[in-house]
Parts: structure tokens; C-alpha cells; sequence
């Protein structure tokens, strides 16, 4: 009689053994062979897309995880595909429940210990909760796309609702770039005029008589080139909103054409022999002080009282400088969609640099800044490296003067950055990328303290 | 009566608020069926939902479907076979033979209707339930 060999158990069960140490991972972990079928699933990704272990196991994952890149931008095939792992992407998925959650997922080759390839994994984890956070933050900051926590930009996100339900004229005053466009384009699109057109002009472009017939038409035969008849600006903005930027650059025969026309409400397009009426709230903005203009007898104090009926003043973004990361998150996210690529955000040491800038060109200079990074930038994070070189300079001088020599420049640069970190010298050498030691031999030096 | 499947290539697609194609069956007479394929350009519940409607579609089998989505379908008066997997041409023999049901038709982790069999009881069990006018 043979007798039969019992297998001796084996001090744990492999397979239960792998899922105990795969089960105490808190990110949803799955594996699959060449053929997308699940081979092993682990906790939390039952907990996450509330199908079970039993259930999962064997099937094709799409079918599983249920998100929408499943189909026609499958995260494991192209890792399978390019051998290049893919870390923290964002997804949708509808677990079993009807639940449509955001995860983020990463992917990566599984090999056995001689290089073969056996499938690959795939690490998920619920991000709801930082969306969620993440959204309430970007709503509260952000208005109609207008980004900013500045106190008198919030102040402004209140009552812009307000002036846009009103048909009043608005004045807004503000440098070239701090967003002057973006507001008016926002007042328009919150008012119950949305529907309808609006049209920008730069008073600033055109010399009088071409602008005057921009914004009024002409009739045929008004002047020798004028074979038809052909509408203007105002015409182009009926029941809309006609933004007039550079306000302040107009003449002074053109200012007292503009204001027969806010206060009339009717233009005479060039050659008419009738004056036509309109419906068209006018927005002006202008990047000097009216109010200065007016008292040097460069702008009519009538068509000022006559414009300034509301007046919008945005502050320069030097002036508000807590808005320089929020902004820089929007312009790459916004880069990140444009142009398909997945910046991760800035180092410490580029975005010191970023705030100790002047931005004599306010928000527009910064946009220009973050996609010029993103041309040289392929993936991670913005660094030093991606900025211009004038940013190491040029912000050295608090006053914006060109400094007198490259000794003042650097004492001036080396100040501005103690003084961001508060005096504090291992902290300012790690944000300026230099060894302690460095900074110490600069500073003594220079003949500066850290207390300057 | 017409009946609508959301496909990708020759299967159910298996995200529904994804999908952008509907495979559309409209019964002529006894035995002439028309076979029409549209797409569905909205990523809204409220956009998917009117696109049914304005194809009149009386009957929606689909992939994995959020609620907001079945709901507001079902408000529609359309019922809704929701978390359906499988070819085209399957599923279309299972719902005429009132097959669906049948497990390998579910997605994993969505069958289960009147399925108490399993004892652990980890709430992993999928609480659809198929909604609209055909209830089986
Ligand atoms: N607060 C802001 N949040 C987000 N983007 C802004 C903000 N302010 C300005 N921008 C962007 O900066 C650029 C310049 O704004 P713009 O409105 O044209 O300025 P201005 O008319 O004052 O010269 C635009 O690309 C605009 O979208
Ligand atoms: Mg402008």
C-alpha cells in the first residue's frame, strides 16, 4: 500500500501573505496580466470601487475600475506600450454604487526577477475629498475666471454682480495687464445684456478719423473710398456691451463727439444725414488717472462726471502680491489643458524668485512668464532654470531703478530675500539654491547683516 | 418602439457618461428592424437625457451609469437596463429572451438584484435597481 504524502503547510500562504501586505496599502491597488485581466485586488480598491475581491478577480479591468479613460485612452496600455509609468493621473469613475468619484491614478510594468514581463499595476486613490477643497477654494477665489484673494479684489467679486445688472457707464482704472479686459468681460457676461455682443476697441490705435468712423460707420460716399455703406462699432455692439479701452488717449473733438453720444444715446455714422439711436452700455478703462487729466485740462470734466458713474479701480499685482501662487496655479492648470501637458507646479526656488519680481506688465507678464516655462519646461516642476535670466537681476531693486552696478545688485537681491525670510539665513540660502556657506561669505562680503 | 444601446466598437460601452455613441433600433413591423448609429456630443445628465428624448427612444441599455444620469433619464420616462456588459449582439438576444438579468451580463460588483446569496454581507452588492416603465 502506498502511502499517500500529506504537502506540509507552508508557514504562510503565499498568496494570502501578498494580499496582507497589499491589503494594508491605503491606495487601491490592482495587477493584470498581458491580457488586462485583474490578478490580484487588493482593500481598498474594493472600498473604492465597491466591487469585491471575489467579483474583480479574473475580469478585465476596465470593466472593474469603470472610468472614463477606459475605452480610448487606456492608462495601462500605454504603459504597456511606451514602458513609461504614469503618475498621478486624474480620472472619473463610476463605482458599483452609481457613485462618480475622482481618482487619481498611477501605472507601472511588472516584471518577474528575470525581466519578463508579466502585466502590469495600477495604484488609484480617492480624491473627492481634495476636489471638493480644491473647487470651494478656486469658487471662492475666483470670479467669472478673475483670479485673486486680495481684499479689495474679493470687495470687488461682491459687488460686480450689482454694477452688471445696472446699464450704467463704468469707468475702470488700472496699469496695462492687471486685468482691465477680463472685468469688463465679466461685468458683460453677468449682465442681461450676455446674450448679445461684446465688442473692445483701443481708442489709443486709430488716429481720430478713422476711429471716429470705426465706432460711428460711414454711408456711402461719405469720402471718396466709401462705395457702401458700412456700420460701426456701436452698430456692431446694439443691445450689448461696447468696451472702450484707453479711454484717456482720445482726443479732445472726439471727447466732445462722445459725449453728445452718452448723453443723446444717438450717433450720426460719417456722411448720415440722420442720426441713428442706440442701446449700447459703454465700459471705458484706461491705464492712467482721469481725474489727473481732467485737472490738467486734458480730458472734459463732463464726459469724465459722465463715465466715472462707477468707477473700478484694480490694483497693480505688486500690490498684491498674495495672488502671485494662486495665479500661477491658475496659469498652469490652464497651460496644463492647452497644450496637454502635466506641470506639477513651481520649486521653492523659482517661485521666490517669481515674488520677489516687480511686474512692471502685472498679470499679463506673469502669464507670459509661466508659458514661456512651459516651452522649456517638458515635465515636473517649474525651475530656476525655466525663468529669464532678467528675473535674477531685475528684481533686485525694490524701487525699480536699474541698480548702479552689479555689486549693488546682488547686495539689493540678497536683502530682499533675507528680509522675505525674516532674517533667517539657512532658510534664505535653501530658497536662493545656495549652500549656507556661500550665502554667509556673500553677506560678509557685501558688509551686510542679515538684520539690514 | 424604439430601443437604444450605448456602444463603443462592437460592445456596450462601459462607462455610460463617457460615451459619445448610441447604436438606436427602431421596429418597423414583424420582423424589419432600422439600425442607426448617432452621437451623443453632451457630458451633462441634463444633455444626455434631452438627446434620448429627442431621438424618442423608450429604452436605454447601458454601461456603468451615474445616478444623476439614470435620474435624470428615468424623468424622461425611459427606462433604463443600467451596468449591462457585453457584445451587441448578445445583449440584444438576452433582452429579447428577458435574459439580462443573467449574471454575465452585469458588470462585476453590479449583480445582485434579488441575489442574496452572498453571506458576507460587505455592502459590496450593487444597490441598482433597473428604473423607468419595464420593470421585469
Ligand atoms: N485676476 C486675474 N485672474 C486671472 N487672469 C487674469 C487676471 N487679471 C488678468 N488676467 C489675465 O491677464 C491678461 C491681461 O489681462 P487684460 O484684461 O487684458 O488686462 P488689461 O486690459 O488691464 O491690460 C489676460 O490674459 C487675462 O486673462
Ligand atoms: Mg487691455
Amino acid at each position: 500500500m502506498k502511502i499517500q504524502r500529506i504537502p506540509k503547510p507552508l508557514p504562510f500562504d503565499p498568496e494570502s501573505g501578498q494580499n496582507i501586505i497589499l491589503d494594508s496599502i491605503a491606495d487601491g491597488v490592482f495587477t493584470v496580466d498581458q491580457d488586462w485581466r485583474i490578478t490580484s485586488f487588493n482593500r481598498a480598491a474594493q472600498e473604492i470601487t465597491r466591487v469585491s475581491r471575489e467579483e474583480a478577480v479574473g475580469q478585465m479591468c476596465k470593466d472593474v475600475l469603470k472610468a472614463d479613460i477606459c475605452e480610448k485612452n487606456c492608462c495601462l496600455r500605454m504603459t504597456m506600450k511606451t514602458g513609461k509609468p504614469i503618475i498621478n493621473k486624474k480620472v472619473n469613475i463610476i463605482d458599483a454604487d452609481g457613485r462618480k468619484l475622482p481618482i487619481s491614478i498611477s501605472t507601472a510594468l511588472l516584471r518577474d526577477g528575470k525581466g519578463k514581463l508579466l502585466g502590469a499595476v495600477e495604484t488609484f486613490r480617492d480624491i473627492s475629498v481634495e476636489e471638493d477643497l480644491r473647487k470651494t477654494i478656486q469658487a471662492k477665489y475666483s470670479f467669472e475666471d478673475i483670479i485673486s484673494k486680495n481684499h479689495q479684489m474679493l470687495r470687488l467679486f461682491d459687488i460686480l454682480p450689482d454694477i452688471a445688472s445696472s446699464s450704467s457707464t463704468v469707468l475702470i482704472e488700472g496699469e496695462s495687464g492687471t486685468g482691465k479686459e477680463l472685468v469688463a468681460r465679466a461685468i458683460h457676461n453677468l449682465s442681461p445684456r450676455k446674450r448679445h455682443p461684446f465688442v473692445a476697441v483701443n481708442c489709443s490705435a486709430l488716429p481720430d478719423a478713422l476711429l471716429e468712423s470705426e465706432l460711428f460707420g460711414y454711408k456711402a460716399g461719405a469720402f471718396t473710398d466709401a462705395k457702401k455703406d458700412k456700420p460701426g462699432r456701436f452698430r456692431a455692439a446694439e443691445n450689448g456691451t461696447l468696451f472702450l479701452d484707453e479711454i484717456g488717449e482720445i482726443t479732445p473733438a472726439m471727447q466732445v463727439k462722445l459725449l453728445r453720444v452718452l448723453q443723446e444715446k444717438t450717433y450720426e455714422p460719417l456722411g448720415a444725414t440722420r442720426s441713428v439711436e442706440h442701446n449700447v452700455r459703454i465700459i471705458a478703462a484706461t491705464n492712467k488717472n482721469l481725474e489727473d487729466l481732467v485737472r490738467q485740462n486734458r480730458f472734459r470734466e463732463d464726459l469724465f462726471y459722465r463715465i466715472n458713474v462707477f468707477k473700478i479701480h484694480l490694483p497693480p499685482l505688486r500690490e498684491r502680491m498674495e495672488d502671485i501662487p494662486l495665479l500661477i496655479g491658475h496659469f498652469i492648470g490652464r497651460f496644463n489643458i492647452l497644450q496637454k501637458k502635466n506641470i506639477e507646479g513651481v520649486s521653492d526656488e523659482a517661485m521666490a524668485l517669481l515674488m520677489a519680481h516687480r511686474y512692471p506688465g502685472n498679470i499679463r507678464e506673469l502669464a507670459n512668464l509661466i508659458e514661456r516655462a512651459f516651452i522649456l519646461c517638458k515635465e515636473g516642476r517649474i525651475e530656476k532654470k525655466h525663468l529669464p535670466d532678467f528675473l535674477f537681476a531685475a528684481n533686485a531693486s525694490p524701487d525699480g531703478k536699474i541698480a548702479a552696478s552689479f555689486r549693488d545688485l546682488e547686495a539689493d537681491y540678497l536683502q530682499n530675500a533675507l528680509r522675505r525670510n525674516n532674517g533667517n539665513l539657512p532658510q534664505t540660502a535653501r530658497q536662493l539654491g545656495i549652500h549656507r556657506s556661500t550665502l554667509y561669505r556673500k553677506l560678509k562680503a557685501l558688509k551686510l547683516s542679515p538684520n539690514d | 418602439m424604439k430601443l437604444a444601446l450605448s456602444v463603443f466598437k462592437n460592445c456596450i460601452s462601459t462607462v455610460f457618461d463617457s460615451s459619445d455613441q448610441l447604436l438606436i433600433l427602431e421596429t418597423e413591423d414583424a420582423n424589419g428592424t432600422k439600425r442607426t448609429t448617432v452621437r451623443i456630443d453632451a457630458t451633462d445628465p441634463a444633455g444626455h437625457a434631452a438627446r434620448l428624448r429627442d431621438q424618442g427612444v423608450a429604452v436605454l441599455i447601458c454601461g456603468a451609469i451615474s445616478r444623476p444620469m439614470q435620474m435624470a433619464i428615468a424623468s424622461l420616462g425611459i427606462a433604463v437596463y443600467p451596468f449591462i456588459r457585453g457584445t451587441v449582439e448578445e445583449v440584444l438576444a438576452a433582452y429579447q429572451s428577458n435574459r439580462l438579468g443573467q449574471a454575465v451580463f452585469s458588470l462585476p460588483g453590479c449583480h445582485g438584484r434579488g441575489n442574496g446569496g452572498n453571506s458576507r454581507g460587505r455592502g459590496m452588492r450593487c444597490r441598482w435597481r433597473q428604473t423607468g416603465g419595464h420593470e421585469r
